[in-house]
């Protein structure tokens, strides 16, 4: 035994501390918190791609699975936005400014955002799914003049379930973004402007040519489902369309044995995957 | 190099003597099992396997990993360094010294791009303070299979020595590792030059009509793991943790905090792909929703994930996960099937 | 042997004539000699079903609603023992089943093995399950079919030893000898779950073991978390566990669960006049309120 000597231990395990500096309700259940870490020279040196995730806690209740929804373009903070569903979620949901929080990370691969330059981009995102998407609509919209097109089609379940709404409407103003905003038949509000269908319905309309294009997506597993069905019939292949998958985990570094989809940890190889790589994994999800 | 019985005794005195941890099969409420031991005289020598494997030495089935407190508006935050005593593992298996490479190939995993943000160093510097006295099988009993699965009850992967019994009951001494040599040398003074001749080995039998290699090619074709066998298989399965927790080999483990008013622990804690509530989402969304799925993680685990992204072996053949389940649900049955 | 040609018959009658998609019974494993659950749903493999003293488990497990997919497999016919009849009528009792829902192969029984790995060929005093060393059930309460003839109720197995006796020598112990006891066994609890998952009575939805929020009993498998554990599934039995006796042969480490859930069933026995598993009428106690319940637990 004693392969390797351990002369300084490394605690993977061990969080940093963070202050939350703000907090934004997106939705009645869902909201976004803006971290800095406690320490300073952290805040200056931490750096990440977009598509990783982290591992946030709150002590004494646990930890949670959450991607950084803010760009990796934006020093000094990062943001993660959660629905709250669960024991952690909850605890974190009833926090405020000032509370002190831990944070692990970042890991997992991120969006090929080298590959993307150049190309149109085509985002498509459902619900809860905008978040890591964000993160990466963020960096190329900071480096906008390396992409061609930007295309961001979200919807969700009613107007009251769109998250981001500051950012949908300053998308919209944009010039150099092209917003469509959708919500499912009957989830629309008398003055909504947006479009009104599901988004796998929306994306057919819309008829984007698959010419130079990458699409990113994120969304519930009934939707991911449909849209890339919808992106087959509009000509896209496989290796075009990349998207962000989420699975139960607990350590987030390929530990835990509990992330995986047959023989693919999400936490380790991914989140982050293309359509093509999908298609080959064990029907495990 | 032959060690007599009684200068065994004399050397595991003196290791306990000099305050190091050693564990041995020891027989507590029925069962023979690995703990640490008082004395020689405690350890039990009528043994096939313990009915736990050692793995809880080297990673434990609870341990903290960081404590807190909880303040006002802050919180004070501590790394826990696992206290590390010399632990002496004497009458380990060969199959269980040959799980330990499972588990450091998990708990390395991505240790060799980074260092820092890959490495368990709980498991590590536990590996690191442990040294592995392995005593050759002299017989099996009908659920060990180590020869179907590649190894042999003298292999000696894994132990840093390798004891084998003589006719006179002593043990011939075969250092594995460095740190094995460097064990015996240290302890040169009980070891004598004899030479003896050993107890005869009697090999389990080879299990005809399973091929681990046809398993794993099996596996990876992604139809074979939706063959409606699998629900056939495991369908008397219950689903609980007495196979994952036996197994030297499974790994999972969960991260809980445990806090009493304002300060708590942050723990490790084994956990079973075979519970429910394993891969269960916040959302209610199960991936592995019904237990022949669950099964099926755990077979594909030890026959493909860990040949394929590890290359170390899953499966030790200890039969531990056979004569522990309660539904008498055997791994070997499913072998079978997919070596055909 | 007699009764397993009978069984055999009547698990092919029931098959062929479509009265029942599958039997639930014992089967011989590929390799080693042990008993396993089988689940036999064609006519033509109804000779893969045995009957010896290592049919130890409590084959009703598979009828709760732990199981979808065997329930997905249509109406079954279950091989029970007169233990595990008794489970069927407290799974009646508390609406777990209707009874013409399953199809019961009752099979008089003379006693099985403790552990299937102590048999060898003959079920002993220093074999025997503690559970027939008491028994009063040996031909079922409850069944649809009888695999064979009655035998005489009766345990013939002088001088094993008797759980009820344990019992009473352990509460002659000191408060603080008995704790020691109990935490001795509790501390090396490996949190497997064993004991609920094979409990047929342990049918939960989620059990509290899983529950977070707020998190009831702590999931390590230290002292603090252990006892809470064991010392809550115990409870919730209180009154209802029938002495299958599965907990304790499925516990990997060995701890005496029939000793702790037969001490709550004399309590129980003792408080309600209630024995659990002989009728499927009315509820058990620790469940419904009764003007006549006595209150003297209240000091």
């Amino acid at each position: 035994m004693a392969q390797q000597v351990v002369t300084v231990m490394e605690n993977i395990y061990l969080p940093h501390l963070m202050v939350i500096q703000d907090v934004i309700e997106e939705t009645p259940d869902t909201k976004t918190l803006r971290l800095h870490f406690k320490d300073e020279a952290l805040r200056e040196g931490f750096t990440f791609r977009a598509g990783q995730f982290g591992e946030y806690s709150v002590f004494g209740v646990g930890e949670c699975t959450f991607c950084i929804a803010s760009s990796p373009t934006r020093k000094g903070y990062i943001e993660c936005s959660f629905r709250k569903v669960g024991r952690v979620t909850s605890a974190l949901a009833d926090l405020d400014v000032g509370d002190v929080i831990g944070f692990r990370g970042p890991y997992g691969n991120s969006f090929p955002i080298e590959d993307m330059k150049g190309k149109n981009i085509l985002f498509i995102g459902g619900g809860i799914g905008l978040p890591p998407l964000r993160s990466l609509i963020w960096n190329c919209l900071d480096l906008r003049e390396e992409f061609k097109d930007i295309t961001i089609l979200y919807g969700a379940r009613s107007v009251a379930d769109l998250v981001y709404k500051r950012e949908l409407a300053h998308w919209e103003e944009r010039p150099d973004v092209h917003l469509v905003k959708t919500v499912d038949p009957g989830g629309e509000t008398p003055d909504w402007d947006g479009e009104v269908g599901f988004v796998p319905t929306i994306l057919e309309k819309m008829a984007p040519s698959p010419e130079n294009t990458y699409v990113v997506t994120c969304g519930p597993p009934i939707m991911i489902k449909f849209v890339l069905q919808s992106l087959g019939h509009l000509g896209f292949s496989d290796d075009q369309v990349i998207t962000t998958l989420e699975n139960k985990m607990k350590c987030g570094l390929g530990k835990c044995g509990r992330c995986n989809i047959g023989d693919v940890y999400i936490c380790k190889e991914g989140p982050v995957f293309t359509a093509a790589q999908v298609k080959k994994m064990y029907r495990d999800f | 190099m032959i060690i007599k019985r009684n200068d065994l005794k004399r050397l595991v005195e003196d290791l306990i003597g000099q305050g190091k941890r050693v564990i041995a099969p020891i027989m507590r409420m029925g069962l023979v099992e690995y703990g640490e031991i008082g004395s020689f005289d405690d350890i039990t020598w009528d043994y096939i396997n313990p009915r736990n494997s050692f793995k809880e030495f080297l990673f434990p089935q609870t341990e903290a990993i960081a404590r807190y407190r909880i303040g006002k508006k802050d919180v004070e935050l501590e790394g826990v360094i696992p206290e590390l005593r010399e632990t002496i593992v004497l009458g380990s298996r060969p199959c269980d010294a040959a799980s330990t490479a499972s588990l450091r190939s998990v708990f390395t995993w991505g240790a060799e791009e980074d260092p820092s943000r890959f490495r368990d160093d709980f498991y590590l510097m536990r590996e690191g303070v442990t040294t592995v006295m392995t005593i050759a099988c002299l017989k099996g009993d009908e659920d060990c299979f180590c020869t179907t699965v590649g190894l042999t009850p003298e292999s000696p992967e894994g132990s840093d020595i390798l004891l084998k019994e003589t006719v006179r009951g002593n043990f011939a001494v075969t250092p594995v590792t460095e740190r094995g040599k460097a064990f015996v040398e240290e302890w040169r003074d009980y070891i004598t030059d004899e030479r003896e001749d050993l107890k005869e080995i009697e090999y389990p039998e080879v299990l005809e009509g399973i091929d681990t290699g046809k398993i794993g090619a099996r596996l990876s074709d992604v139809d074979v793991f939706d063959d409606p066998v699998w629900q056939e298989v495991a369908r008397k399965c219950i689903g609980c943790g007495a196979c994952t927790f036996s197994c030297p080999t499974c790994h999972c483990f969960d991260i809980v905090d445990e806090a009493t008013g304002y300060e708590g622990e942050r723990r490790k804690n084994w956990d079973a792909c075979q519970f429910e509530y394993f891969t269960l989402h916040a959302s209610g969304h199960n991936p592995r929703d019904t237990q022949f799925k669950r099964w099926r993680n755990r077979f594909l685990c030890k026959f493909h994930i860990y040949p394929t992204k590890f290359t170390s072996t899953g499966c030790v053949g200890c039969g531990r996960c056979i004569r522990v389940c309660p539904v008498a649900l055997d791994i070997r049955e499913v072998m079978e099937w997919l070596s055909r | 042997m007699d009764r397993e040609k009978k069984l055999r018959e009547k698990a092919r009658e029931l098959l062929e004539s479509k009265e029942v998609d599958l039997v639930i019974g014992y089967g011989w494993t590929r390799y080693g000699k042990r008993v396993a659950p089988v689940f036999i749903t064609r006519p033509e493999d109804v000779d893969r079903l045995i009957w010896n003293p290592m049919c130890v488990n409590n084959l009703t497990l598979y009828i709760t609603r732990k199981y979808p997919d065997v329930k997905a497999m249509g109406r079954p016919a279950v091989v029970v023992k007169g233990c595990d009849a008794k489970t069927v009528n407290v799974l009646i009792q508390e609406g777990q089943l209707k009874r013409e829902d399953v199809v019961l192969l009752g099979i008089p029984c003379e006693g099985v093995v403790y552990r299937q790995e102590l048999y060898d060929g003959e079920v002993t005093k220093e074999n025997v399950s503690p559970k027939c060393v008491v028994c009063d059930v040996k031909n079922p309460p409850l069944y649809d079919h009888l695999i064979g003839e009655k035998v005489e109720e009766g345990s013939g197995f002088e001088g094993a030893r008797n759980i009820y006796q344990e019992i009473e020598e352990l509460d002659k112990k000191p408060e603080g000898e008995r704790w020691a006891f109990w935490m001795e066994h509790f501390e090396r609890c490996i949190r497997c779950y064993a004991c609920r998952q094979i409990c047929p009575l342990c049918y939960c939805e989620r059990c509290i073991a899983e529950k977070n929020m707020p998190q009831w009993i702590d999931t390590s498998a230290h002292g603090r978390g252990n006892v809470a554990w064991n010392l809550k599934r115990a409870m919730d039995l209180a009154g209802r566990c029938v002495f299958c006796g599965e907990c304790e042969r499925a516990c990997p480490v060995n701890i005496p669960l029939n000793l702790i859930n037969q001490k709550l069933s004399m309590v129980v026995e003792e408080s309600f006049n209630h024995r659990p598993g002989y009728e499927s009428e009315g509820h058990p106690p620790l469940i419904v309120y009764s003007l006549e319940d006595r209150e003297d637990f209240i000091r």
